[in-house]
C-alpha cells in the first residue's frame, strides 16, 4: 500500500514537471512573438510607410484620423512627448517611438500637412491637409 | 513491464521536447524573417503615384486645359504638385527615386502626340527584369476628350525604385 502511494506520487511529481516546462516552453515562445511583433523599429516603420502613403494620395483639406494606440503605448513607456512622434519635414516623414532612432521615408506629393495627437482620445494622430507648395 | 513503460514514456517525452524544438525554431526562424524583412509599399506608391498624374492630366473624363502645352510639360513637377526629393540615405539623393513618363496618342490613328518624362529615365532598365531587388514599375493607360471631343489615349508609366527600404 505504501510502495503504491508512493508509486503514484512519481508519477504525479513527473507529469507535473513535465506540463510546466511545457507551459514555460510555449510561453517563452508567445512572448517572443508578442515583443516582435509589437516593437518599436517595427511600428516605426510600419507607421511612417502608412503616413507617407497617406500624404501621397491626401488633397488639400482633407482631415485623416489615424489610430496609433500600439505606438503611443510604446512611446509613452520610453517616455516619449506624444507632440513629438511623428514630424514632417518637407517631404518626408518621421516616426520616432524612442528617444533615440527613429524610421524617415519620403512621399511625393508636394503638400503642407499638420500632425497633433488628439487629446480627447490619447489614442489617435489627425492628419490635417493643408494647401500645395 | 512497468519499467519498459516508464523507459518508453521517458523516451516519449525526449521525443515530444525535440519535436517541440524543432517547431519552436521554425517559427522563430518565420517570425524572425517575416519581422525582419521591411514592409514593400513601392507598389502601392506607384499607384498613388500613377493616380496622382490622372488626376492631374484629367478631369471627369476631359482633359485639361493646357496639358498638351509646351509650358505645361516644362513645368510638369509644379503643375502637378509632384516633388521628388528623398530622405538622404543610401546615396538616395544622388540617385532619383521616382520616374513619371506619360505619352499622349491620338486615340484613333494611334499616333503619338506628346510625351513627358520626370525623374530617374535610368530607372527603366529595372522594367525589363523580374524580381524584388527590381525597382517597381507600373503602367496604366486612359481614354480622355478634350473640348472639341478630340479623343486621346494616354498611358502613364510610373517607377518608384527605393529598394534599400523596402527590400532586404
Amino acid at each position: 500500500m505504501r510502495r503504491m502511494i508512493h508509486k503514484k506520487g512519481n508519477i504525479l511529481t513527473g507529469n507535473i514537471i513535465f506540463i510546466i516546462l511545457n507551459l514555460v516552453f510555449l510561453s517563452i515562445l508567445i512572448i517572443f512573438l508578442f515583443s516582435k511583433m509589437g516593437s518599436a523599429i517595427v511600428l516605426e516603420e510600419k507607421y511612417a510607410k502608412q503616413i507617407a502613403l497617406i500624404l501621397d494620395s491626401a488633397e488639400p483639406g482633407m482631415i485623416i484620423h489615424l489610430n496609433m494606440k500600439d505606438a503611443i503605448k510604446i512611446a509613452n513607456k520610453e517616455d516619449r512627448d506624444l507632440n513629438n512622434v511623428i514630424s514632417v519635414q518637407d517631404n518626408i516623414v518621421k516616426v520616432q517611438l524612442g528617444e533615440k532612432g527613429g524610421y524617415s521615408y519620403s512621399f511625393f506629393n508636394d503638400i503642407k500637412s499638420f500632425i497633433h495627437l488628439n487629446t480627447s482620445s490619447f489614442e489617435e494622430y489627425i492628419i490635417v491637409m493643408g494647401d500645395y507648395n | 513491464m512497468i519499467l519498459k513503460n516508464k523507459k518508453a514514456d521517458k523516451i516519449i517525452s525526449v521525443y515530444w521536447f525535440a519535436i517541440l524544438f524543432i517547431v519552436a525554431a521554425a517559427i522563430v526562424y518565420m517570425v524572425i524573417s517575416f519581422y525582419g524583412e521591411p514592409y514593400d509599399v513601392r507598389e502601392a506608391e506607384a499607384y498613388a503615384l500613377t493616380n496622382k498624374v490622372a488626376g492631374c492630366l484629367s478631369e471627369a473624363g476631359y482633359l485639361k486645359e493646357g496639358v498638351l502645352n509646351e509650358d505645361f510639360r516644362e513645368n510638369f513637377m509644379e503643375e502637378c504638385k509632384l516633388n521628388f526629393e528623398v530622405e538622404d540615405v543610401y546615396n538616395w539623393k544622388e540617385h532619383e527615386q521616382y520616374y513619371v513618363e506619360i505619352n499622349f496618342y491620338n486615340f484613333s490613328t494611334n499616333q503619338s502626340i506628346s510625351s513627358i518624362k520626370k525623374g530617374n529615365e535610368a530607372l527603366m532598365i529595372d522594367c525589363e527584369s523580374k524580381g524584388k531587388i527590381f525597382s517597381v514599375c507600373l503602367e496604366r493607360s486612359f481614354y480622355t476628350l478634350d473640348k472639341e471631343k478630340n479623343q486621346y489615349q494616354i498611358n502613364v508609366l510610373s517607377i518608384v525604385r527605393k529598394r534599400d527600404k523596402n527590400v532586404q
